[in-house]
């Protein structure tokens, strides 16, 4: 592996200090598991980071809180606390889920939700249920905090908005809706240890038989991770039916295609994720849809 | 390079040592400390031959610097492995006819353990779940989940602890 120095961050206050003062030359390392295999791929000679700054000790960033409406996840918080956090099994179990997919067991162990985040990867896991939360990214430099929704922070794959003397703290998303159910698939080449070809999070609220809330959010779909208004607003008002579910699903294939171009793997993605998106909405809306 | 000092707990045995900033676990325990139970397999975290255990969780160390683990504990297959003999998932792997060239053994064994740990109870389903991290290209994994599946059955009782 490339040389580089190792820097050890015992609170936020000193790793902000570190990034304020070297930031340009810094990669930040917690679970390791995108960064290390990014590492050994440098060949020596090529320029990597002068240091890596590990900020695994610092627990401030660690643990989920919730408020009573707020839920906050600490960016050190490994996939597998979520995945069995009773907090987010009640009130974001789609997040859960999403998490109980990434990578082995060995993966989840260590691998942050901040780093999937972070690496900016397009089939993240965790994504595509936080943007369907509506979830907020929390930064922290020296010169103070920064929020911004989650989903406006993607400049392009691989890419987010975070300046060098900048760290994720945290994620925060409401708690569901009263009534709300939600699902979230992943496909992947095979079960374990895959990564996502394609995912989706939804979330529905239905009232008297009546879909008054609905929330689409595919993952491995557009540039940058969003919601699908077009399809959320087909199923508003109306009444829960394979139908209209295949009709959104639809929707969300030609908004993938106006976004993402037609490119050699259209053919194989136009009618995946619109198969994906009917079967999670008829996994929210449950029985007898 | 700034050469780091590091205090490691590796199968309660306590070290101090000066490492090389870019060092890995994997490297630490295989060069450093000459346990070469530990294997490396495609070192990018796919296969699961380099699993130890980190403070109680299954983790690759392939994947983690050696710099990261200052003050925590680490297991390997050498740390469950009784003074005589074998630990009853050594055995139960022998008995099932989960081993054949045994280069994913270790790694198994200690995912395997990792799980009975925190769950002794694990259904067929949770097995297949905590090893699904662990290559296996000889035997198949239905000797494999048999032997941890014996083990916590009770049916593979032996001397000395799990």
């Amino acid at each position: 592996m490339i040389p580089f120095n190792l820097e050890r961050a015992e609170s936020l206050e000193q790793a902000l200090e570190f990034l304020d003062r070297d930031g340009t030359e810094v990669k930040i390392i917690a679970g390791g598991t995108d960064l290390m295999v990014e590492l050994r791929e440098i060949s020596p000679g090529e320029k990597g980071p002068g240091t890596v700054l590990d900020i695994t000790p610092i627990d401030e960033i660690r643990g989920i809180k919730d408020d009573g409406s707020t839920i906050t996840v600490g960016a050190l918080t490994p996939h597998r606390e979520i995945s069995s956090s009773p907090i987010i099994l009640q009130y974001a179990p789609l997040l859960a889920s999403a998490c109980s997919t990434v990578g082995a067991a060995q993966h989840r162990n260590i691998a942050t939700i901040g780093g999937n985040v972070i690496n900016g990867s397009p089939a993240a896991d965790s994504v595509p249920a936080l943007v369907a939360l509506n979830a907020e990214a929390v930064f922290q430099s020296k010169s103070g905090e920064r929020v911004s929704l989650l989903k406006d922070i993607y400049l392009k794959p691989y890419q987010t908005d975070i300046k060098d003397d900048e760290i994720l703290t945290a994620v925060r998303f409401p708690r569901l809706p009263e009534g709300a159910t939600s699902s979230y698939i992943k496909l992947g080449r095979r079960n374990a240890l895959a990564i996502s070809r394609m995912n989706v999070a939804v979330v529905l609220v239905i009232k008297d038989g009546e879909i008054t809330e609905a929330r689409i959010s595919p993952g491995s779909t557009t540039p940058t991770p969003d919601r699908i208004t077009t399809a959320e607003e087909l199923l508003i008002g109306k009444e829960p039916s394979e139908e209209l579910f295949r009709r959104a699903g639809q929707a969300v294939s030609e908004e993938m295609i106006n976004r993402s171009g037609r490119r050699w793997s259209t053919p194989y993605k136009e009618p995946v994720i619109a198969a994906l998106t009917a079967r999670a909405l008829g996994e929210a809306a449950g029985e007898g849809v | 390079m700034k050469k780091l000092k590091l205090n490691i707990t590796v199968n309660g045995q306590k070290h101090t040592l000066k490492i090389d900033p870019n060092l890995r676990l994997l490297d630490l325990l295989r060069e450093n400390l000459h346990l070469t139970g530990t294997k490396e397999g495609c070192g990018i975290g796919e296969c699961g031959a380099c699993t130890v255990i980190l403070d109680g969780r299954a983790v690759n160390s392939c994947l983690i610097l050696a710099g990261q683990c200052e003050g925590r504990e680490i297991t390997t297959i050498e740390g469950v492995t009784p003074e005589d003999g074998l630990s009853p998932l050594q055995q139960s792997f022998l008995d099932n006819g989960a081993v054949q060239c045994g280069f994913c053994t270790p790694g198994m064994i200690l995912s395997a353990r990792a799980l009975l740990d925190h769950n002794p109870t694990p259904t067929e389903a949770e097995i297949r779940e905590a090893i699904s991290g662990n290559l296996c290209r000889c035997t198949g994994y239905t000797q494999i989940v048999e032997a941890i599946q014996a083990v916590a059955d009770g049916r593979e009782e032996q001397q000395g602890s799990l």
